[in-house]
């Protein structure tokens, strides 16, 4: 498919494939696995030792972790996938399952995944006699990939990966005070900048590799509260305000307000681009100052969420009280804001649209 | 004129589509025929066929991830852009688009 230094030129779209693939499993299992958490009410600690005491709970409990274990080797046979076509599906998935096995989490298994597409793709280009060319996609490649990837993350990657990440879960575990201020406004900032673009993505990833990595033990659960209420802060702010604040918006966009309300609440970011691409000056800047305050408070309050996602819908599984506490706090910085420095709407007068600079690459 | 475009992001529920109605509406307006797949997370959806490749002039693909059955449009002039771009500037961006093809013909 595509040659080495492509590879990593569209490294981007490789990782964003294995994410993309990887987001359904991960609010499957995290949903579920949180449920089976707060049925057996130890979210109230958010130790959550999940104890099988009865026949539901143990459901979710299987059902949910067996999600949640799926979740790093989805992300590497999804990255092999995208860059070595389906041969890079069997050693991906094998060798995402020993990253997970030797310790070295999900940057071990990003690193697998990319290994995996990588020498899928070299093997690929062996000229075999005609008679054995179908042996390549089913037999060869996967079998010769899977052992040299996984001899790789076993020996190599494996101890390296393996220290950062616990010195990472370390880090993010002790932090507490100005320490979980901090995370928690930066981490919000980072999902309100760019509303789902890959800054969001970025802290988000980061956010579903701790919740999933931590989830059984609850403790980094506190980690994902502040990115799960920027997720649904701007889209339900600027909702909310296309209705309070009538003159600084377009019709257009007061008719899409109940739309970007329900999307904020579904955990959908992107609700909130329309406002902020007709704006981008004040309105990203507010978002991320809104992201950011709220952020910051959750992590004083210790707002967590156990799920790998955001909005209300995850409400159930988060520290209720003190998420809708931060979220309203941070709605309300945004509306005032926004009361203070956007400028009241008036009809653009219609431009020449061919006179717009355009970032486009045509191929013929 | 006519043309076709792929759309698809990473989350797959938002950008997607998005860029999908974004650029419908700017052919709409320029009065160009087009027709635009999203691959979604729920999966390929209006998806381009043989007859919709007759008498293309160009297809629209989405860069934010890798799109699928690429191989169709062999040939055929492609246009990169980001997703985030042709929700924004689909306007300018089908202007653009339409001038290059005029200025090669």
């Amino acid at each position: 498919m595509s040659s080495n230094a492509s590879v990593f030129k569209d490294m981007r779209q490789h990782l964003m494939n294995g994410v993309s693939h990887m987001i359904p499993v991960v609010v499957t299992g995290g949903i579920l696995f949180a449920f089976a958490t707060m049925l057996s009410m130890s979210t109230v600690t958010t130790e959550g030792a999940v104890t099988a005491s009865n026949p539901v709970i143990d459901l979710f409990k299987q059902v949910g972790g067996i999600g949640l274990g799926l979740m790093v080797p989805v992300l590497a046979a999804f990255i092999a996938n995208s860059i070595a076509d389906r041969p890079g599906i069997a050693p991906g998935i094998i060798c995402g399952q020993l990253a997970v096995n030797v310790g070295s989490g999900f940057i071990g298994g990003i690193i697998a995944g990319v290994l995996a597409g990588i020498v899928a793709e070299q093997i690929k280009r062996i000229k075999l006699p005609q008679s054995m060319q179908s042996l390549m996609p089913i037999l060869i490649i996967p079998i010769l990939t899977t052992l040299i990837v996984g001899a790789i993350t076993l020996y190599v990657i494996g101890g390296p990966c393996a220290w950062l990440l616990s010195t990472l879960t370390t880090w993010l575990t002790s932090m507490s005070g100005t320490g979980a201020i901090l995370i928690g406004a930066i981490t919000g900032a980072m999902i309100g900048f760019d509303l789902g673009g890959p800054v969001n993505k970025v802290a988000y990833s980061t956010g579903v590799a701790i919740v999933g990595t931590e989830v059984a033990a609850g403790a980094n659960c506190a980690f994902f509260g502040p990115i799960a209420l920027a997720i649904c802060l701007p889209p339900i702010a600027l909702g909310i305000e296309s209705y309070l604040l009538r003159g600084k918006f377009s019709d257009e966009e007061r008719d899409a307000g109940i739309g970007a309300i329900i999307m904020g609440a579904c955990g959908i970011t992107e609700g909130a681009i329309s406002y902020t691409t007709a704006d981008p000056g004040r309105l990203i800047p507010i978002n991320v100052i809104a992201c950011a305050a709220a952020g910051g408070i959750a992590g004083a309050l210790g707002v967590y969420c156990n799920a790998a996602w955001g909005g209300l819908v995850v409400l159930p599984v988060t520290s209720a009280l003190t998420y809708l506490i931060a979220l309203a706090v941070g709605i309300a910085i945004h509306a005032g804001l926004v009361f203070l420095l956007k400028k009241d709407y008036v009809k653009p007068e219609t431009v020449d649209a061919s006179d717009e600079d355009v970032d486009f690459e045509i191929e013929f | 004129m006519k043309i076709l475009a792929v759309t698809a992001c990473p989350s797959g529920v938002a950008h997607t589509y998005m860029s999908a109605e974004a650029i419908k509406v700017a052919c709409k307006k320029a009065g160009i025929d087009c027709k635009v797949e999203t691959q979604g997370s729920i999966g390929i959806e209006d998806e381009i066929g043989p007859d919709d490749l007759k008498g293309a002039d160009a297809v629209i693909l989405t860069t934010d991830m890798p799109i699928k059955n690429v191989e169709r449009f062999e040939g055929l002039p492609k246009v990169k852009v980001r997703a985030g771009v042709a929700i924004k500037q689909a306007d300018a961006l089908i202007a653009k688009v339409s001038a290059a093809l005029k200025d090669r013909a």
